[in-house]
């Protein structure tokens, strides 16, 4: 509040805002400020509530509670429309350029300078070449964005909020797709924005970038705000603390039995070209592994490729001493390996079938001699696992599409229950999932390692992880970055391997 | 399979019986045996078309090959069947067993073929299937010369064989089985598609296979992921489509003692028609033998009533037309409430 009272006021006050999903409270009572010229940066770990934050600058999401003002005069936008013109803009992650359209046609996008709908190409590619050129950039207005670089396509970005007259600019993870050169670049122009009087929020998750770059540093946690202040005043370690200093904690659920000693999976080196390279870990019937690591790190993809959905083009697999290469997900299954997707709507369940048909649909062939499916033997099996994950309502008959998020998740588990898989890679379980039916995943994952399976949970929630693993592998920007064993792992161990390493360290 | 379509199925059955029940009160001639058993007659080639089509469509594809099959698996028969070659080596009999076979084996190779373009190179199907629509109507055209193979001239040596060959595969397609009570007998290729749209709807609700055509339909990588064989699924159902278009093929040959080049066109559309009006959803997932049924009928008793009234063909295609959109904004309406009801069943998740 100081500092406003200094600059004479913010340009965006965000106060008690508050988002609530169904089963998640994506952001509780939040307050942020950003003020004109200044780089407020935004830290958290993944689904600490900083896309929703974005988003609801953007106007793309609607808060449930609280207030915004935008210089000075409360507002509330219902669509992103609405938030450009006041001049918001936010630049995210996945770039928003037309590909085959001309970097001046997207700078102009929505606002084409136009006589009576006739398009005035010749002003569109010299007000664009203007704009580009403020912000330092030397490549032809008129190049396709799908021949631009990543960098220069952010510039595109940068030069359509010039061209909106946008008063604050939001970017999203700017830098994670960025070599240590552009990196720089991009921090000058930032700044050249700042000196225009430009409010900045910046958001990303190389902590020595966002105290360099930053004035101020708020950290989000499960969608509180935990820390405001000036970047110069922390460290590293002191942001880390803050971003994993816990509310919520669940019971370690042991194990009763002990892991095999011999290994069932074992990966050697394995690469796959643009998403990890060098990977290797051992899995173990009976044991939970754990693949932690921040969005992007490459763990989803490892999963894929063990569960046979993605090829590896390097190094190699063994699973039970013999080699393992699956060549689909039909193979991988044959040999007893199942994935279960972070996406439950897109790649776990068919949503217009039944409960009862999905249960069925990886063991289809069991209750089917001859091609006919036995209706008795598929009700009766389908009834059984419903019972064993417990799914609410225990209705066999109704569509999938109808349960709720946490349901339709136990339903993906009694698919592959009913599968008898020897590995099962679970990716984010419990994403979107209440905490209490959270706490029953937890215990029938770990009631699968009991029964001498072997168990690779990825999870981007440091406390399930640490509540759940027998071992942590880390992974960071498509590497092994440490393994860590259940005793000695904490969450700031974990996050300080995940974290990545600035450019300009 | 889910609560969506058994909504749809009652609704075109209902809307189905509504228009019988005003075609008997209204057209005199209408609800005779006679007049009904015609309708099911003129009705059979597209339900064994439309059979074949929701298979491909419930796995989110579309075949608009058929029409043009339905040519050159019928010239292939005929030639087959007024073969010189082929009568005087197993006669007419033999010839009319395999022209049979021929015309299926045509519609079945070339469906195969759409299937594996589709399958294996992911070629998106309306394309695939538009240039095998091309390409089979240029291929009939090429057999023949542009003329239709069919009745023998007075002159021919064969002629006697030829027209018996001809008669042997008419007791297919236009023969009639005596039934007591019914003095024009029952048409056999009504028979024939009752009989296929039964064994159809035993497949999609009762085999393994058919569990797999709604899974890859309804979401083809949580199948994928499932370990169900998604190409070898989708190679199938081209193939059944196109098989069903060589047999309706044989029947068109069979009915009218001849095969011409031009015959079927236009009759993918048809079957399509009768899909969608049967509660198929082109976005793949939803649809049953039953519906393609209902929806050739309710084309079909259409057709027939407009006709007892007199009506212009041009009227009958405009109302076609209508029913066809009608048919769709149901489905659209049915698909809008489902999200409804999903978005209030709290799906959403995430931060």
């Amino acid at each position: 509040m100081t500092l406003a009272a200094q600059r004479g006021g913010p340009l965006l006050a965000l106060s008690a805002v508050t988002k609530r999903f169904p089963g998640v409270l994506a952001l509780d009572a939040v307050d942020f400020e950003a003020l004109p010229g200044r780089v407020h940066a935004l830290v958290g770990e993944n689904g600490a509530g900083k896309s929703t934050l974005l988003r609801i600058v953007a106007g793309a999401e609607q808060p449930d509670g609280g207030t915004i003002a935008f210089a000075g005069a409360p507002v509330s936008f219902s669509a992103p429309r609405d938030a450009l013109r006041a001049g918001i803009t936010v630049i995210y992650q996945e770039l928003s350029l037309v590909p085959q359209l001309g970097a001046d046609a997207n700078i102009f996008l929505g606002m084409e300078p136009a006589w009576h709908g006739l398009l005035d190409r010749r002003v569109t590619t010299a007000r664009a070449a203007d704009a580009l050129r403020r912000l330092g950039a030397d490549f032809d207005p008129t190049t396709p964005a799908r021949d631009l670089s990543v960098a220069e396509q952010q510039l595109v970005e940068l030069a359509r909020a010039l061209a909106r007259d946008a008063r604050l600019i939001a970017l999203d993870e700017p830098t994670a797709a960025l070599s240590q050169l552009e990196t720089e670049r991009l921090f000058s122009q930032v700044r050249r924005l700042c000196e225009r009087g430009i409010a900045v929020i910046f958001v990303s998750h190389r902590l020595d970038e966002v105290r360099r770059l930053a004035d101020e540093i708020t950290v989000l946690r499960d969608g509180r705000r935990v820390f405001t202040g000036g970047a110069s005043t922390v460290d590293d370690a002191g942001l880390i603390r803050h971003m994993v200093g816990r509310d919520v904690e669940y019971a370690r659920v042991p194990p009763t039995a002990r892991p095999a000693s011999e290994p069932l999976l074992e990966l050697r080196g394995l690469g796959r070209r643009g998403a990890f390279e060098e990977v290797s870990f051992t899995l173990r019937r009976g044991e939970i592994l754990g693949l932690a690591g921040l969005v992007g790190a490459g763990r989803t993809e490892v999963a894929r490729c063990i569960a046979g959905a993605d090829r590896f083009d390097r190094g190699e697999m063994t699973l039970a001493g013999t080699r393992y290469r699956p060549a689909s997900p039909r193979e991988a299954i044959a040999r007893g390996v199942v994935y279960l997707p972070e996406d439950r709507k897109t790649q776990g369940l068919v949503l217009g079938l039944k409960v009862r048909e999905n249960v069925t649909l990886a063991a289809l062939a069991r209750f089917s001699p001859r091609g006919i499916v036995r209706r008795h033997a598929e009700r009766e099996a389908a009834a059984r696992q419903v019972a064993a994950v417990e799914l609410r309502p225990p209705d066999t008959e109704r569509p999938a599409g109808t349960l709720s998020g946490g349901n339709q998740q136990k339903l993906v588990l009694a698919k592959w229950l009913l599968a008898e898989a020897a590995v099962l890679l679970f990716d984010e379980p419990t994403r979107g999932v209440d905490v209490a039916t959270k706490v029953e995943l937890h215990r029938i994952i770990r009631s699968l390692a009991d029964a001498g399976r072997a168990v690779l949970v990825i999870s981007s929630e440091l406390p399930e992880i640490l509540a759940l693993a027998d071992r942590i592998v880390v992974m960071r920007e498509g590497r092994v970055a440490g393994e860590l064993a259940a005793g000695t792992a904490t969450a700031e161990r974990v996050l300080a391997l995940a974290l990545p390493a600035s450019h300009a360290a | 399979m889910s609560v969506r379509p058994r909504v749809a199925r009652f609704g075109v059955a209902l809307a189905l019986a509504g228009i019988v029940l005003l075609a008997g009160i209204f057209i005199p001639g209408f609800m005779s045996r006679a007049n009904l058993t015609t309708i099911l007659l003129h009705v059979s080639i597209n339900g064994i078309l439309a059979l074949g089509a929701i298979f491909v469509i419930i796995t989110a594809g579309i075949d608009l090959s058929v029409g043009s099959l339905v040519g050159l698996a019928g010239v292939l028969a005929a030639a087959t069947l007024t073969g010189g070659d082929v009568l005087r080596l197993v006669g007419p009999g033999g010839a009319a067993v395999l022209a049979v076979v021929v015309g299926i084996a045509t519609g079945g190779v070339v469906g195969l073929l759409n299937g594996g373009v589709v399958a294996r190179l992911g070629v998106a199907p309306f394309i695939v299937t538009l240039a095998t629509m091309t390409a089979a109507r240029g291929a009939a055209r090429l057999v023949t010369g542009g003329v239709p193979i069919g009745f023998p001239d007075p002159g021919d040596p064969l002629y006697g064989r030829k027209v018996a060959a001809l008669d042997a595969l008419h007791a297919l397609g236009g023969g009639r089985i005596p039934v007591p009570g019914l003095p024009t007998g029952f048409p056999v290729p009504a028979l024939v598609m009752l009989l296929l749209i039964a064994v159809g709807g035993f497949v999609l609700t009762r085999t393994r296979f058919g569990r797999h055509v709604y899974a890859v339909g309804g979401n083809e990588e949580a199948s994928r992921l499932s370990g169900v064989a998604v190409g070898r699924i989708k190679l199938s159902v081209y193939g059944i489509s196109g098989a069903c278009a060589g047999l309706a093929a044989v029947l068109l040959v069979g009915q009218l003692r001849s095969g011409g080049p031009d015959a079927g066109m236009l009759y993918e559309l048809n079957a399509i028609a009768a899909a969608v009006i049967g509660g198929t959803s082109l976005f793949g997932g939803i649809g049953t033998a039953w519906g393609a049924l209902t929806g050739a009928l309710l084309i079909g008793v259409l057709n027939n009533g407009l006709d007892l009234l007199g009506v212009q063909a041009f009227w009958q295609e405009i109302a076609k037309g209508v029913i066809i959109l009608l048919a769709v904004l149901f489905d659209v309406g049915m698909k809008r409430a489902d999200a409804r009801r999903m978005r209030e069943s709290g799906l959403r998740g995430g931060s």
